[in-house]
């Protein structure tokens, strides 16, 4: 039983004394009861159109389902995006063109070389150095020890041996000049493979860099493929949103009318009903 | 027909001393063959040498020895040490040979070289550790306060502010100098050496002597001589010069003169000037008269040579000791060849001389130490000589007939004259002999003339000898005993006939 039937026998409207009150009665319940069953149908209607199975949600999801796409960059380069439409998991790819594979593994064997002699101890190569400039000085320092030589052997000299000197003051001076090169060629080979070897480190370093730079390239790449995806998706949203929006508007409408419909039906029973119940109630006082 | 006398006049004969290389027929009168005992007096005569006065009175610590090196340790308080060596001991003192060797040093020979240096004097000989004298004692170079690196060389010379050692057996090129003005620093300081081993003209030499002269270190080889100069900064001093084929004999023939550096080389006596202008020609020497007596001399010598230069008595002596035999330069002149005027003095028994600062001229001997002065060797006379080259007057195909000699002396005032002559080069000579008498240097013999007014004038004595005998060369002699008395051989003038063409 209804709440309408519990109202109207509540109301007594079965008995037969109120016969032609009751039937106004029962006209105007009967309406309001068709008023109040139709609004909840129009109930039912608008959320099946709007979340049930074929409604519109569901709709707007498969248009908002996402579109997979692939960026080639003008290297050759390429980056996709795919998603598994079993598990529905995303899966990004990013690949260079072979050439730039190439150039990374060339680089990034580079690098580690540069890396790996940066990494030499400084004092082995400082070594190296050292006796480079020595072999590259070693023919003016004989030559300069062999015109001495000459001319402490015209002077008749060559023999002469001093407590303050060692030999001549002239081989000393000479000696001391060679020794301050030696000297100074350690100081510069050891400064030379300090600062080589920053150099190799710095090299290393850019080579290192220079070898992410297809990747980064491909990266920067995808920036004008991304956008137009993501100009398409933003479109794609907009229409789905669009065509949303005008369904439930049409939808709301038709509800709308459905619940003047239901509302009129009601309240012109409500009306008659409780016309008819003031009647009654008033012959009885 | 009776000829004329014909009257040869010897005048100064043999003032140019002796010549033994020139061919006796060819020569000048005025070279001797013989001038013993001899020097060229003050006006370039031949005159007896001085002797020598024993100043020595005790000669305990030489005993049987001689005196082998004589030195003046000249000091800076004035008041000079004479050093000497001999029998193996180090002596100072004159009248007095005090011993001063130093204890438990033991001494085998007596070839020191002995020198003056800062206030101090060195003795330096082969095979010995340095001695030092500083006035008080004669100890080890070694053993003085900060003496260091020192050097046992054979010869030494003081120059440049440095002693200069060199003559080491194991390093016969070497020359050591010590530290400026520290005779015992071999070390340390400015001192140094120099190997000239490769510097010798000839190759290979061995260091005998060594001089300094203007500036220059000369280092005298066995047969090489190579100059330094620059040698006041020894470290850098450079060769100057070098002259090969002349070399000295021996370190103690080197002597000073002043002007020069003279050297006994294996050819003769050599002047450092002329060799370096010269270069190795030995075409000058100074001993070019007796060049070949010379060099038998030192080839025969065993044991020492000495030499000593004394401008007093315008002379440079050169002494073979083993041979007892001494050559006196005349350094006031040369001959026309460039050699010195050269007279010898045999046996003399003279071993060592030195010239003191105050011109005195000591000599070595047996005795002690002498001085040269006066007309005695050590009170005792000495005999004269003089021969002349074998004279043919000019024509040497005619017989020469001797009638007188008379010979013209100065001085010789009690001396015993022996006038000799021989002919055609026979050792045989005819004497006559003749005594001097005890002169005045007055008119007519008296005394009283040779006081107030009168000038004392000169002992002269004119002899007039008859000669026999005859030949076509006549050698003429002379021989005194110089006993107190010195003697000049002014002139000898022989009267002679000329005989037939033979």
């Amino acid at each position: 039983m209804s709440f309408w039937d519990d109202l109207a026998d509540a109301l007594g409207l079965g008995s037969a004394s109120n016969l032609g009150g009751a039937a106004a009665t029962a006209a105007g319940l009967a309406l309001a009861k068709r008023g109040y069953e139709d609004i909840g149908d129009i109930g039912s209607q608008a959320y099946r159109e709007m979340a049930g199975p074929d409604g519109l949600a569901q709709e707007l999801r498969g248009m908002l389902e996402f579109q997979p796409y692939t960026v080639t960059t003008a290297t050759g380069g390429q980056f996709g995006m795919t998603q598994d439409p079993t598990t529905g998991q995303m899966t990004y790819q990013m690949q260079m063109s072979p050439e730039e594979q190439a150039l990374q593994q060339q680089l990034l064997s580079q690098a580690q070389q540069m890396y790996g002699q940066a990494a030499v101890p400084v004092a082995e190569r400082e070594q190296q150095v050292f006796d480079r400039m020595m072999t590259a000085m070693s023919p003016s320092q004989e030559r300069e020890r062999l015109e001495l030589e000459q001319r402490l052997a015209a002077q008749g000299r060559l023999g002469t041996q001093t407590a303050a000197f060692g030999g001549t003051p002239e081989a000393l001076t000479l000696a001391k000049a060679q020794e301050e090169a030696r000297n100074t060629a350690m100081l510069n080979a050891m400064q030379f493979a300090g600062q080589e070897q920053m150099r190799q480190a710095q090299l290393g370093q850019g080579m290192l860099s220079g070898s992410y730079i297809p990747q980064a390239q491909l990266i920067a790449g995808l920036q004008p493929g991304m956008t137009g995806a993501e100009q398409r998706r933003a479109s794609l949203s907009e229409q789905a949103r669009t065509y949303g929006e005008t369904y439930a508007t049409g939808l709301e409408a038709l509800l709308q009318a459905g619940l003047g419909q239901a509302g009129i039906a009601g309240g012109f029973g409500t009306q008659l009903a409780s016309s008819a119940l003031g009647g009654l109630f008033k012959q009885q006082t | 027909m009776a000829q004329e006398l014909k009257s040869i006049n010897l005048v100064a004969p043999a003032f140019k001393g002796i010549n033994t290389e020139d061919s006796p027929l060819a020569q000048d009168p005025s070279f001797a063959e013989i001038a013993d005992n001899a020097v060229i007096d003050k006006r370039g005569r031949i005159a007896a040498r001085k002797g020598h006065s024993v100043i020595t009175t005790d000669k305990t610590a030489l005993g049987s020895g001689t005196i082998r090196a004589i030195k003046e340790f000249e000091r800076s308080s004035g008041s000079n040490v004479v050093l000497s060596v001999g029998n193996n001991k180090i002596f100072t003192g004159t009248t007095t040979l005090t011993d001063a060797t130093p204890g438990s040093y033991t001494i085998t020979a007596d070839n020191w070289k002995i020198v003056n240096f800062n206030d101090k004097a060195y003795l330096f000989q082969d095979s010995h550790a340095p001695l030092v004298y500083d006035g008080t004692s004669v100890v080890r170079l070694d053993s003085v306060s900060g003496a260091a690196g020192v050097v046992q060389g054979n010869e030494v010379l003081s120059a440049y502010g440095r002693l200069w050692v060199t003559g080491l057996s194991t390093s016969p090129s070497t020359v050591y100098w010590s530290d400026l003005l520290i005779g015992h620093d071999y070390s340390g300081g400015t001192s140094g050496s120099i190997d000239i081993s490769k510097v010798w003209p000839d190759g290979y030499d061995e260091i005998v002597g060594l001089a300094a002269h203007n500036g220059l270190l000369i280092i005298f080889g066995k047969h090489s001589i190579v100059v330094y100069e620059g040698a006041e900064a020894p470290a850098t001093m450079a060769l100057a010069d070098t002259v090969a084929g002349v070399g000295c004999v021996d370190r103690d023939t080197i002597q000073y003169t002043g002007t020069d550096v003279l050297f006994l080389s294996h050819t003769g006596l050599k002047s450092f000037g002329r060799t370096i202008q010269e270069k190795s020609l030995p075409l000058s020497s100074l001993s070019g008269n007796i060049t070949k007596d010379i060099i038998s001399a030192l080839q025969t010598e065993n044991t020492f040579f000495r030499s000593a230069y004394s401008p007093e008595e315008g002379f440079y002596l050169l002494t073979f000791v083993g041979q007892d035999n001494t050559y006196c330069f005349d350094v006031r002149g040369t001959t026309e060849n460039g050699s010195y005027r050269v007279t010898r003095w045999p046996s003399t028994g003279f071993s060592c001389y030195t010239r003191l600062d105050n011109g005195d001229f000591y000599i070595g001997t047996s005795n002690g130490i002498s001085q040269y002065t006066g007309y005695q060797d050590n009170g005792l006379g000495y005999r004269f000589k003089y021969y002349s080259p074998s004279l043919t007057f000019g024509d040497s195909a005619r017989i020469k007939i001797l009638k007188k000699l008379k010979p013209t002396l100065v001085g010789a005032n009690n001396a015993t004259v022996f006038m000799k002559w021989a002919y055609d080069f026979k050792g045989t000579y005819a004497t006559a002999e003749f005594t001097v008498g005890d002169q005045i240097t007055g008119f007519f013999g008296e005394s009283e003339y040779t006081t107030v007014e009168f000038t004392g004038g000169a002992l002269t004595n004119q002899r007039s000898l008859n000669a026999t005998g005859y030949g076509t060369s006549v050698v003429v002699g002379l021989e005194a005993e110089i006993d107190g008395s010195q003697l000049s051989l002014q002139e000898i003038n022989v009267m002679a006939l000329i005989g037939k063409l033979l």
